[in-house]
């Protein structure tokens, strides 16, 4: 405030100058004796940034009648408090949720056997490789029946990132209405509405290691590890899959059935578990087999990566409900 | 005497309870801004928060770079004589850092437009090994250690906590802050002021010959364009076909604003031109032809010496001298007097 007050004062104090800032490096095309250094005069403008309120509240004080003043001064008090109301609500409102009815399990295997991060595994082309890494998007994810589209109140709905170094992230709690469903939607990466629309937080929070700084876009997929195959430094292969701009766009619309077309039914006291199924077998041996000795790395938006991902969308291989044949 | 202290404590409880919104102003003459304000309006706490990060060491790895290492207030926040800006460990960066003002109306940032939301265009400097050299964690980490952070974050956002996006967001109110309006070309325009008898031709052969590409009055059309310049040899840089992955779009680089121009010299994404004067006579004599030059620059841009010297007066009077010495942008800690 007081650096405000200091800068209205000084705009009121006319004549106030200063040098022309360094052109020196400009002389040589200047006639000689002329050189017209354009004199810059400062100008204080507090209207390109200050809060234009500030100078005439300050400056209107002699002439305010005091009941005004007291009138103002309960409306700066309510004013205040009205603005402490609203943080206040806005935080009471994230508790009113309903426990979750429908859970929902990642369970991702190699040639059938469940996958753990940081242990050697072959691929279908006999290639040893090991996982360091192993996380995706999955956001908007939504129940639905006989192919009908998703439903509508989960279009808008949240990103959950599986993380497979973080057991806990591969679980996915969801409160969905009741109802009988055989199809768990979702989209495998982040919108480009998300894409663009600045710092977020929660499952799209930068800090959590799937964003591109230099070309904004959050990965849909990150897969790293060794591969005694790789040509890469370390032997280490890493597949960065992302990218919103067509025709790079490696996002995925998924459309998962369960095994056999089962049915399972969601209702508001129970909750349902279901497993999804990622084997990635089918990763690497998909519509564009992926040999680790050819293919060690893919870390920009492009035909590659949108193949890849095509690939691992291929790897979700279907829904299991526990307790069915 | 009841008046001063009714007021006293008005300015008390303004100063300490209420975060004062900044509202934005647009310049008399510009477009509407593009950035959107509505999740992160201006505030007084927001925008000094925004501001000591920017000067803060804290978000480099060794604590020697901040923001504004290699964006200098008295070069329009670009870098000073610099063709490329040192980063950590006495690295240099990719590009000639590019002058920070006038963000407000960018939808893209970076020489090549990589970036798409100004919010998120520090991740690109802070974590960039060549740079800042940092990771979000750990930046975070330095912060919340840090107790004056605490409270600050606090009082710009309403509750406690400090997350990437608050980060982010409290830059981005300083940055965005950043508007260069008031040179004397734009005191001409409003009839304050007149161009002298060698800035008026200047100005009538900008608005001839270059304005097409800088665009008044943000002097920039903000368009991706190849003006003929070879690659470098060592730098292999195609400019935004790094970014779209399109043969169309090789050595394509953002038209840049000629506002401040005097002060952000070097020149080019390269920085490889050091005078204005260069500059001019590449697009005189020194344009490369390529596939995908500019279609306005096939034939270059014949410019007589006179053209040039008057041209160079007029690219004078975009100097803001407002803007380079405005005490609300310096470093706070050099603000106490």
């Amino acid at each position: 405030m007081r650096l405000f007050a200091a800068i209205l004062r000084r705009r009121r104090k006319s004549g106030c100058r200063a040098k022309s800032p360094g052109i020196s490096g400009f002389s040589e095309l200047r006639p000689e004796g002329k050189a017209p250094v354009p004199e810059k005069t400062i100008k204080y403008e507090p209207e390109t940034l200050l809060v234009s309120s500030g100078k005439s509240f300050f400056n209107s004080k002699r002439s305010m009648p005091p009941a005004f003043r007291l009138i103002l001064l309960l409306m700066l008090i309510t004013g205040i408090s009205s603005f402490q109301n609203i943080s206040f609500s806005q935080q009471t409102k994230i508790q009113a949720t309903a426990p979750p009815n429908l859970i929902l399990h990642f369970k991702a295997t190699v040639h059938g056997q469940p996958l753990q991060l940081h242990k050697n595994y072959t691929n279908p082309f006999g290639e040893t490789f090991k996982p360091d890494i192993f996380r995706f998007y999955a956001g908007k994810i939504s129940p639905a029946i006989n192919n009908h589209a998703a439903l509508k109140e989960f279009r808008g709905g949240a990103y959950h990132l599986i993380d497979f170094s973080d057991s806990p992230s591969t679980t996915v709690r969801l409160r969905v209405p009741e109802g009988v469903y055989d199809e768990i939607h979702f989209l495998l990466g982040v919108d480009s509405l998300e894409q663009t629309s600045g710092a977020q937080t929660g499952a799209l929070d930068p800090a959590r290691g799937m964003f591109w700084t230099w070309n904004t876009g959050y990965l849909s997929l990150k897969m790293e590890g060794t591969s005694p195959d790789s040509k890469e430094p370390f032997h280490a292969f890493s597949y960065h899959i992302g990218g919103y701009r067509f025709p790079n766009r490696a996002i995925y619309n998924m459309n998962i059935g369960t095994d056999n077309g089962q049915k399972f039914r969601v209702n508001k006291e129970n909750t349902t578990n279901l497993t999804i199924r990622i084997e990635l077998d089918d990763f690497f041996d998909g519509a564009m087999p992926i040999h680790i000795r050819n293919t060690a790395a893919c870390t920009t938006p492009g035909d590659t990566a949108v193949r890849i991902l095509q690939n691992f969308a291929e790897a979700f291989t279907g829904i299991e409900i526990p307790g069915s044949p | 005497m009841k008046a001063i202290l009714v007021i006293g404590l008005l300015a008390l409880c303004s100063f300490f309870w209420v975060n004062i919104p900044i509202p934005f102003v647009v310049p008399k003459g510009f477009p509407p801004p593009v950035y959107n304000f509505n999740k992160n309006p201006v505030t007084k706490a927001g925008f000094d928060l925004g501001r000591k990060l920017f000067y803060d060491g804290k978000l480099s790895i060794d604590g020697n770079f901040p923001c504004s290492s290699c964006h200098q207030q008295f070069a329009a926040f670009a870098t000073y004589e610099h063709r490329l800006s040192h980063g950590f460990n006495s690295q240099f960066s990719y590009r000639n850092a590019p002058a920070l003002f006038n963000l407000a109306w960018q939808r893209e940032f970076h020489w090549d437009g990589g970036i798409n939301n100004l919010e998120v265009q520090p991740l690109a400097p802070m974590l960039d090994p060549h740079e800042m050299a940092e990771s979000l964690p750990h930046v975070i980490g330095k912060l919340r250690a840090d107790k004056q952070y605490s409270a600050l974050f606090s009082k710009a956002f309403g509750s406690p906590g400090i997350s990437s996006q608050r980060i982010l967001r409290a830059l981005t109110q300083f940055t965005v802050s950043l508007v260069s309006a008031d040179s004397k070309y734009d005191r001409v325009k409003r009839g304050e002021a007149a161009f002298s008898q060698y800035e008026k031709p200047g100005y009538e052969i900008f608005q001839q010959k270059c304005a097409g590409c800088h665009k008044e009055p943000l002097f920039t059309d903000l368009s991706y364009r190849n003006t003929g310049m070879e690659v470098d040899s060592t730098l292999k840089d195609y400019g935004r076909m790094r970014i779209t992955g399109r043969k169309e779009d090789s050595l394509k680089f953002k038209v840049p604003s000629l506002r401040n121009v005097y002060l952000t010299f070097p020149y080019g994404h390269d920085g490889r031109f050091n005078t204005l004067s260069d500059v001019l006579e590449h697009y005189n004599t020194g344009i490369v032809q390529s596939a995908t030059l500019d279609s306005s620059l096939r034939k270059g841009i014949p410019l007589s010496d006179n053209d040039k010297f008057y041209l160079i007066q007029f690219l004078g009077t975009l100097t803001d001298s407002f803007f380079v010495g405005n005490p609300l942008f310096r470093d706070p800690g050099q603000n106490r007097r």
